[in-house]
This record gives C-alpha cells, structure tokens and sequence, in this order.
C-alpha cells in the first residue's frame, strides 16, 4: 500500500521583501460603528480585535494565517494578551499599527504593536502567540522555511527601541 | 445586528448597596452562552469575544457598586487602563459560561480585578483577565478620587476578598521564558 503523501505545503506568500519593515505598517482600518460603546468611543473589546487584526497581517506576511492552517494543519494560538488603553477613539477615525517582533523561539511569538487613532497613539497591545499542530493538539516547532521567516524579521526588528513598559505586569504602583 | 456594542445589563438599575450582606468572594455576577456570533471559523469562541464577556461582568460588577448610566451621565465613569488577559482553554458555540471577579487592590481612584471565565458543566478555567481600571473625570478627561460611598464599597469587597488567594498570573508580564 502505498503511503500516505504529506500535505502539500502552503504556497509562501512572496515576495518576502528585503529588508522587512521596521516597524511593520500595513496596517489600515477606520473605527467601524459596531465597535463603538454606550459613549460612543471604541469599547474595550474593539481595540482587542484590531489588535488582533494588525497581528494577523504580519502573521500572514509570515506565511503563519489562514491559507497555512487549512494545508498544514497548524496555526499560530494566542496565549496572552496585553492591552494598555491610551486615548479614546472614535467613529470613523483611521486606526494604524506599528508592529515589532519582539521576541521568538522555535515554538513561540511575541507581536507588539502601538496603535494610533488619526496618527496620535490610542493603544499599546502586545500578544504571545504559540505554534499549535492542530491534528496533534499540542505546539509544535515552526517548519524550517516559516522559521526562517521569523528569523528574517526578527533580524530586521533587533535595531528597533524596545518600549519601556515590556516585562512589566499590570497593578497599582503608588 | 445591533449598531454599536451592548451589555446585558444596560438600563438596568443597581439594586441599593446593602453594607450588612455579605460579599460573595469572589463575586459571580454573569453568565452566558457561547452565542453563534461569537465563533470563528473553526467553531471556536473567537479572541476577542472572551473580552466582550469579561466586559459584560464588569458592567455587572459597576452596578453592583452602583455605577449605572446616571453615575456616568453625572460626569464620572471608571475606564479600563490595562488589560492582561490569558487564554487557558476553548470554549465551542453553546457552551454555558459563568464568570466570577475578585478584587485585588484599590487605592483613592484605581482598581486592581481579577475575572475568571470557566465552563458551566465542567468547571474547567478557559480564561482570565486581570485589568487595571481608573476612576474619571469625563468633561476634564482626567483620572479622580472616588466618591466616599464607592470607596467604601470598593474597600468593603476587597476586605471580603482577602481569603481568596492571589492567582499566580496576577502581575506576571509577557514573555518567552526559557
């Protein structure tokens, strides 16, 4: 009998531009009505989703969203996320992103972005992402050529300024 | 499909501070299913729906302290200034959720809580979300002190939650740990 084929690796979106953008900013997306709380401003809920959105852009630059999920069986999960509100948004405001890789490993990610609503900064969110094989149920190192996708935009990121508030928890601080 | 973002519990009035009862700890003041509208694609409540629910329980919890729509129409509202949420598990459309609150520290115009959402049948932890939220000034558009009678509310229930243990994500920042 004969074996099984291995699933067709998905097509890695090129071209993967050298060098990357530092940060990345493809972000681009008005504040929608449906997002918008009692006062009219972006509820709580509506920053975690552009986030979310913004992060998705760059996994997918990465070769790490949906196409990738339904041919490998594999998707990147979110384990944490962090958000520290700024400013209030509204209605029919541009939101943008600038996103870093902060950090990796052959398993793990950690995207932060700063938000900016008309271009003063709204919020800052900053997400752990883990590579889970989805018929295993269980993490799972990066493939080698995603890995070395991860590897290119870290390179690129290294020079960035690392915010001041990474590596702190939340709490009241007198 | 609803223009904006609604809780269940808008409009409804907080029902009077009672400061004989006893405080549940932690306090457990929502409940929900998983609706259809909150799935991904694989069937899955979606990311950013776990903080629409952790909303829902604080709008519960702000009545419970008696920060309602006229509180807020009088000038003053509590806004969330950080939020660490973890996801522990999935939840699938119909599940029936609850979630619980804890109060973790307070000073003159911030509050430290702590939500957990778990699995109605199973009790399993799905997520958690520690936030940090600030007492405000909307027309000046700057953090203030509480009003006595909040403060004492706020102080009454963390007094009460002093037996709960401090969950061990709780200040825990982000990162790759090797």
């Amino acid at each position: 009998m004969a074996e099984s084929p291995s699933p067709p690796a998905a097509p890695f979106p090129a071209p993967f531009p050298a060098p990357f953008p530092a940060p990345f900013t493809g972000y681009r997306q008005q504040v929608r009505p449906e997002w918008l709380d009692y006062n009219g401003h972006l509820t709580d809920a509506g920053y975690a989703i552009v986030l979310s959105e913004a992060h998705e852009l760059l996994l997918e630059r990465l070769g790490l969203s949906a196409e990738y999920r339904t041919s490998r069986s594999a998707s990147m999960f979110t384990v944490a996320t962090h958000i520290r509100y700024l400013a209030e948004c509204a209605e029919g405001q541009t939101l943008t992103a600038e996103t870093m890789l902060v950090d990796a490993d052959r398993k793990r990610l950690r995207l932060h972005s700063e938000l900016f609503a008309d271009g003063v900064l709204a919020a800052t969110g900053e997400c752990l992402y883990v590579h889970v094989d989805t018929s295993l149920g269980r993490s799972a190192p990066l493939p080698e050529d995603r890995q070395e996708a991860v590897d290119a935009v870290q390179k690129a990121h290294a020079g960035l300024p690392r915010p001041a508030h990474l590596g702190l928890g939340v709490g009241v601080r007198p | 499909m609803t223009d904006r973002v609604t809780t269940p519990y808008e409009g409804r009035e907080p029902a009077a501070w009672d400061s004989s009862a006893e405080i549940e700890a932690p306090l457990r003041l929502h409940n929900t299913p998983v609706p259809t509208e909150w799935l991904d694609y694989n069937g899955h409540m979606s990311e950013s729906c776990y903080l629409l629910a952790f909303g829902d329980s604080a709008d519960a919890f702000f009545r419970f302290l008696g920060i309602d729509e006229g509180y807020r129409a009088a000038g003053h509202s509590l806004y969330t200034s950080q939020t660490h949420l973890h996801h522990w598990k999935e939840a699938a459309g119909g599940d029936r959720l609850h979630l619980t609150l804890q109060v973790l520290d307070h000073d003159r115009r911030r509050l430290h809580i702590f939500h957990e959402m778990r699995h109605d049948d199973t009790g399993d932890l799905l997520a958690s979300a520690e936030q940090l939220l600030v007492h405000v000034d909307m027309a000046a558009g700057r953090s203030t002190d509480l009003p006595d009678h909040l403060y004492e509310r706020i102080a009454a229930i963390q007094r009460a939650h002093r037996v709960l243990p401090r969950p061990d994500v709780v200040g825990r920042p982000m990162g790759i740990r090797r």
